[in-house]
């Protein structure tokens, strides 16, 4: 097992910034820079606003749609199912919205939640809106064969062919059961990514459709100009919110900041550096450890975005990201030519100085992880006296490592290099407790693959460091 | 700090439930003919199975002199058509209902109002005013049929 405070490597000099033999802007001389904006930090107000109106808009729903009945109608023919048709109908196109809302990536939402907790919501709650509009097809197509006296499937094909809206309704309602069914786990590792995408973005096309019958047909609206009204101020605020923040922020950001490919530059094996040259980047509320989403747009990976970490706060003109090519997209930006235009979305993402409790910081990455770590560290604020521990079977994928011995040395930390197969090199709880003998007056920020950072994690909570101290991001495909 | 967002989201359902809850304590009832029923296109709840309705003959005569009137009531726009209904009075007792004008978009819902018409009729000879029960079934009809006649029975000044 291998421990020392690091040295650092040497590696040739390049004219561009974040060139490890460069050194970083002098503490002086970055104080005396106009002060960066952003970094105001997660406003929780906004995001529990938002929850509670979400809550508010379930129930309102639910008891418009269990009110618009009357005692009558249930004990006509086909009362009941149509009733628990309206019901489920009405609920699940709620939460369909939701579904929208929580990928719908609006910056002060996910500064709170945190993308992925966004997106592990987004995936839990996915079973219930298709199922609930699936059981509405059924039930409503009961109930009105019921009261008029045909078969299911006759009065199926009356729903579709003379109600207004009804055909397009259905058409929508196949194209959600497809995206869902096509995100079944099993499903998905068999589809290539592209096509799944395309499926999963149909899923817009299948609620902007299906609209119509609800205003027309629903028993709520119908008669009722107020739930009509604010029904469909809803869905034209959801579709504002997807539209600006999905489409419209990142297109002017674009614009803004006229971002290019400036430099690829190899940091180790499978790694590299991505140099992007832009205007205005300072601009850009980034807090260390943050991401953007990446859109280089060259054929082949034009169509999709992918999350990863900025490897150093933007200065006026630059961005840097480092990854290490382990997937399609991520191995494609080696071969990524200077020039080549980029687009991003963000700055997302909770792994950053704003979440600190304590006094100080503790900072553990494995592999790619450092990237997170070495912005972070830029980000500090001052008494933070990090210690960082950076784990790796090779010392040649420690990539960064200058730069991060340098701004540990800065603000008066420590770096711990583990090297070395398992067995021999891991963070163990004695090791730690050992090591870092100020631990509870310490944050842990963990950051690596998935495996390490659950065992890590562990770790610390078994070592006493209570749960809302550990801040951790785990990079999966 | 990990459930406070499911807590909220809990909590706005509730209040939200019980808001829209509290706000409908007073159904829209038959009774008293609410806002013009909205327009647009065709919205139908599924026809009752009608029992047998006689279409009976006009009600009595009234006893003791008195002049027949007549009067049509406003255009009532609703669900699936438009309708109008003319009452004609005898004295102060009502002694016919008719629907003389019914436009509606599809040939379902021309059945469902030739079926519910003789229906809401007898219903408003036996009760002697605008306030009737309605079908079940056809609420929209119902509704929009109360409407305009009592708009008619108030031309003619009657109850």
């Amino acid at each position: 097992m291998i421990l020392s405070p690091s040295v650092p490597h040497s590696v040739g000099v390049s004219a561009l910034p974040f060139s490890s033999a460069q050194p970083l802007p002098a503490a002086r001389d970055r104080k005396r820079r106009p002060r960066r904006r952003g970094s105001a930090g997660p406003r929780p107000v906004v995001a529990g606003a938002a929850l509670l109106a979400a809550g508010v808009g379930l129930g309102a729903t639910t008891a418009l749609t269990v009110t618009a009945e009357t005692a009558s109608q249930l004990s006509a023919a086909g009362g009941l199912a149509t009733f628990a048709g309206n019901v489920t109908g009405m609920v699940g196109t709620y939460l369909a919205l939701m579904m929208v809302l929580l990928v719908s990536r609006i910056p002060a939402i996910e500064q709170v939640l945190g993308q992925d907790g966004l997106l592990r919501w987004h995936r839990r709650l996915a079973p219930w809106p298709i199922s609930l509009l699936v059981a509405h097809a059924v039930l409503i197509t009961a109930g009105y064969a019921q009261a008029a006296r045909t078969g299911p499937w006759h009065e199926a094909g009356t729903l579709v062919r003379s109600y207004p809206d009804m055909l397009t309704a259905t058409v929508g309602l196949a194209l959600m059961g497809l995206a869902g069914t096509v995100s079944v786990r099993a499903i998905r590792r068999r589809v290539r990514r592209e096509v799944w995408w395309t499926i999963h973005l149909w899923m817009y096309l299948a609620l902007a459709i299906s609209f119509a019958h609800v205003i027309v047909l629903g028993p709520s609206f119908v008669g009722h100009r107020l739930t009509r009204v604010v029904w469909s101020a809803v869905w034209a605020a959801t579709a504002g919110l997807v539209l600006t923040y999905r489409i419209g922020l990142p297109v002017l950001r674009s614009f803004r900041h006229r971002l290019r490919v400036a430099e690829v530059r190899p940091e180790g094996p499978g790694v590299v550096s991505v140099i992007c040259q832009g205007r205005r980047l300072d601009r850009l509320p980034v807090s260390g450890g943050q991401f953007l989403f990446w859109r280089f747009l060259t054929r082949g990976l034009w169509w999709q975005a992918h999350p990863y970490t900025l490897s150093a706060l933007p200065t006026a003109q630059h961005l840097r990201l480092t990854v290490k090519g382990v997937g399609d997209h991520s191995g494609a930006l080696a071969s990524l030519r200077p020039g080549t235009r980029v687009a991003i979305e963000g700055p997302y993402g909770v792994f950053t100085r704003h979440a600190q409790r304590r006094p100080r910081v503790l900072l553990i990455a494995a592999g790619i992880g450092v990237t997170s770590v070495r912005a972070l560290l830029e980000d500090l604020p001052p008494g933070a006296r990090p210690v960082v521990v950076l784990r790796a079977t090779r010392r040649e994928e420690l990539v960064l490592g200058a730069e991060i011995t340098e701004l540990a040395a800065r603000q008066h930390g420590k770096v711990y290099e583990l090297i070395g197969g398992r067995e021999h090199a891991s963070i163990d709880a004695h090791w730690l407790r050992r090591t870092v003998r100020d631990l509870r007056h310490r944050d842990v920020y963990v950051c690596g693959p998935e495996g390490f950072v659950t065992e890590v994690v562990e770790v610390a909570r078994r070592l006493g460091v209570p749960g809302e101290t550990i801040h951790h991001e785990a990079y999966a495909l | 700090m990990k459930r406070a967002p499911l807590l909220l989201v809990l909590a706005g359902t509730v209040a939200g439930f019980v808001g829209v809850l509290g706000l409908h304590t007073r159904p829209a009832g038959l009774a008293t003919p609410g806002p013009r029923a909205g327009a647009g296109k065709a919205g139908r709840t599924p026809a009752a199975t009608p029992d047998a309705a006689p279409t009976g003959p006009a009600g009595p005569p009234a006893a003791g002199g008195g002049t027949v009137r007549s009067a049509l009531g406003t255009q009532v726009q609703f669900g699936y058509g438009v309708l109008e209904v003319k009452v004609t009075v005898l004295g102060n007792r009502i002694t016919d209902v008719s629907v003389p004008a019914l436009q509606v978009i599809d040939p379902t819902s021309q059945q469902i109002s030739e079926q519910v018409f003789p229906m809401l009729r007898s219903e408003v000879l036996a009760a002697q005013s605008g306030t009737i029960d309605g079908i079940s079934g056809a609420t929209y009809t119902s509704t929009s049929y109360a409407q305009s006649l009592q708009s008619a029975l108030d031309k003619l000044h009657i109850k």
